[in-house]
């Protein structure tokens, strides 16, 4: 049997935690609202340059560009975008399970990642892959200058030959309740790229003319291209994050909840049979003077 | 006959809709595109867009980029897109004698083109302003 004094004390700490949960749960929800804005913001550029992407490359005297030619895989460069904190739910367990998956569909081919965000960094660690680049504390406020040196290095690689491909694995933001892992390919550029990618994309498929030229239009667009793809789902990513850790301290807050009831019950019941059981020893007591 | 315009920066989307006349400014000068124009894809200097609407003029300072025009639609790519209503006027006009006092200096090469530069940016951004103003309505200027 506890102790009144033990059950008082787990209360006590109980009430503590629900109090941190509950107020992780409504920084969170703040931060989960800007952050869903700027997912609704940065969609249209992503989706935009990536359908004029998947047009170029479709566009014949592009394709000795290295960036749009296909060539047999040897190593595969993946962006891993995760969170830098825990506590949100199994967002970032999920991505993982997919990167693993990914790399058991594919068993001839090396890897090697650029990861965004600590958990991400511990992932790799764990797993001894080799990380050629890794960035962390990327702040949500929606500036795309924070990733860039994850994208330069990324880009670098594929360019100079290292790198056959690239990926890049996120958490989709879908709605509040429902996050998802993705994987997209960004490089080489072809149609394939992006599942359901260009699909509001109007079928163009002749010359365009160009201004100045087209090696100067697409040594522009190319890096930016990437860029803002990365950018976009590093927003993605931010906005999945505080969703799921919106929900995850919402079940937690919950249970915290739960467990103080039922603590205080069985406090109560403790309670008063101790106050039943002195009642009965000062009555008994009163009666033996009586008696005696 | 309109065409879909689509302005987008990497943090917002300025503009989906139908429109009847686009004006940017191009790497290799102006150019205007109406509906059914024949496909063509441009760098863009920093310099004003101006939409066309039924009767509605809007204008826009774009900072560079890439525009897609295709016979039905006209996508542009923008770095930054400031709505002619947004430009602060203060700032440009100190970051505009800024750049003008400092071409004053001797100074390299590399420095008097970034301060040409601005000097431009600042100069398209102050004459959006400008025109802005002989009208009642923000963000709207009226026919040329």
């Amino acid at each position: 049997m506890p102790s009144l004094r033990s059950i008082r004390g787990r209360i006590k700490s109980v009430k503590n935690t629900r109090q941190i949960t509950k107020a992780m749960e409504m920084v969170a929800s703040a931060k989960m609202r800007k952050a869903q804005m700027r997912v609704r913001d940065t969609r249209p550029y992503a989706e935009k340059i990536l359908e004029l992407m998947v047009r170029l490359s479709a566009i014949e005297s592009h394709r000795p560009n290295i960036f749009f030619k296909t060539r047999p895989v040897t190593t595969i460069g993946i962006i891993l975008v995760t969170t830098d904190r825990g506590l949100c739910g199994p967002i970032n367990a999920n991505v993982f399970r997919q990167v693993n998956k990914f790399m058991a569909d594919r068993p001839g081919a090396r890897f090697e990642f650029v990861v965004i965000g600590k958990k991400g960094q511990d992932f790799v660690r764990r797993s001894g892959y080799k990380a050629v680049g890794s960035i962390s504390g990327v702040k949500d406020r929606g500036k795309i200058e924070e990733i860039l040196p994850a994208t330069q290095v990324a880009i670098e690689d594929f360019k100079e030959g290292r790198w056959d491909e690239v990926w890049v694995f996120y958490t989709e933001f879908v709605s509040t309740l429902s996050q998802k892992p993705r994987m997209e390919k960004l490089l080489p550029i072809g149609p394939d790229v992006v599942e359901g990618g260009g699909k509001g994309a109007s079928p163009f498929l002749g010359e365009y003319l160009y201004e100045p030229d087209t090696t100067e239009i697409l040594d522009v667009l190319i890096p930016r291209y990437f860029e803002s793809i990365v950018f976009q789902r590093v927003m993605e990513n931010f906005a999945s994050e505080y969703s799921a850790r919106m929900m995850a301290m919402r079940n937690a807050t919950s249970n915290a909840k739960e467990v103080i009831y039922q603590m205080t019950l069985i406090y109560n019941k403790l309670r008063q049979a101790a106050i039943t059981r002195e009642i009965s020893e000062i009555a008994s007591g009163a009666e033996a003077v009586k008696q005696g | 006959m309109s065409f879909m315009l689509t302005l987008v920066t990497q943090e917002r989307e300025l503009i989906s809709e139908e429109v009847d006349f686009v004006k940017a400014n191009g790497v290799d000068g102006e150019f205007g595109v109406l509906t059914g124009h024949s496909p063509f894809i441009s760098l863009l200097d920093p310099g004003e867009l101006v939409v066309r609407k039924g009767e509605s003029l809007y204008s826009y300072y774009v900072s560079g980029g890439v525009a897609e025009v295709l016979p039905k639609s006209v996508i542009i790519l923008a770095n930054t897109v400031e709505r002619a209503d947004e430009i602060d006027e203060q700032m440009a006009k100190r970051a505009r004698q800024n750049a003008e006092e400092a071409l004053k200096q001797p100074i390299s090469e590399i420095e008097r083109r970034t301060y040409l530069l601005e000097l431009k940016r600042e100069s398209v951004r102050l004459s959006i302003v400008a025109r802005r103003r002989s009208t009642r309505h923000p963000g709207q200027i009226t026919e040329e």
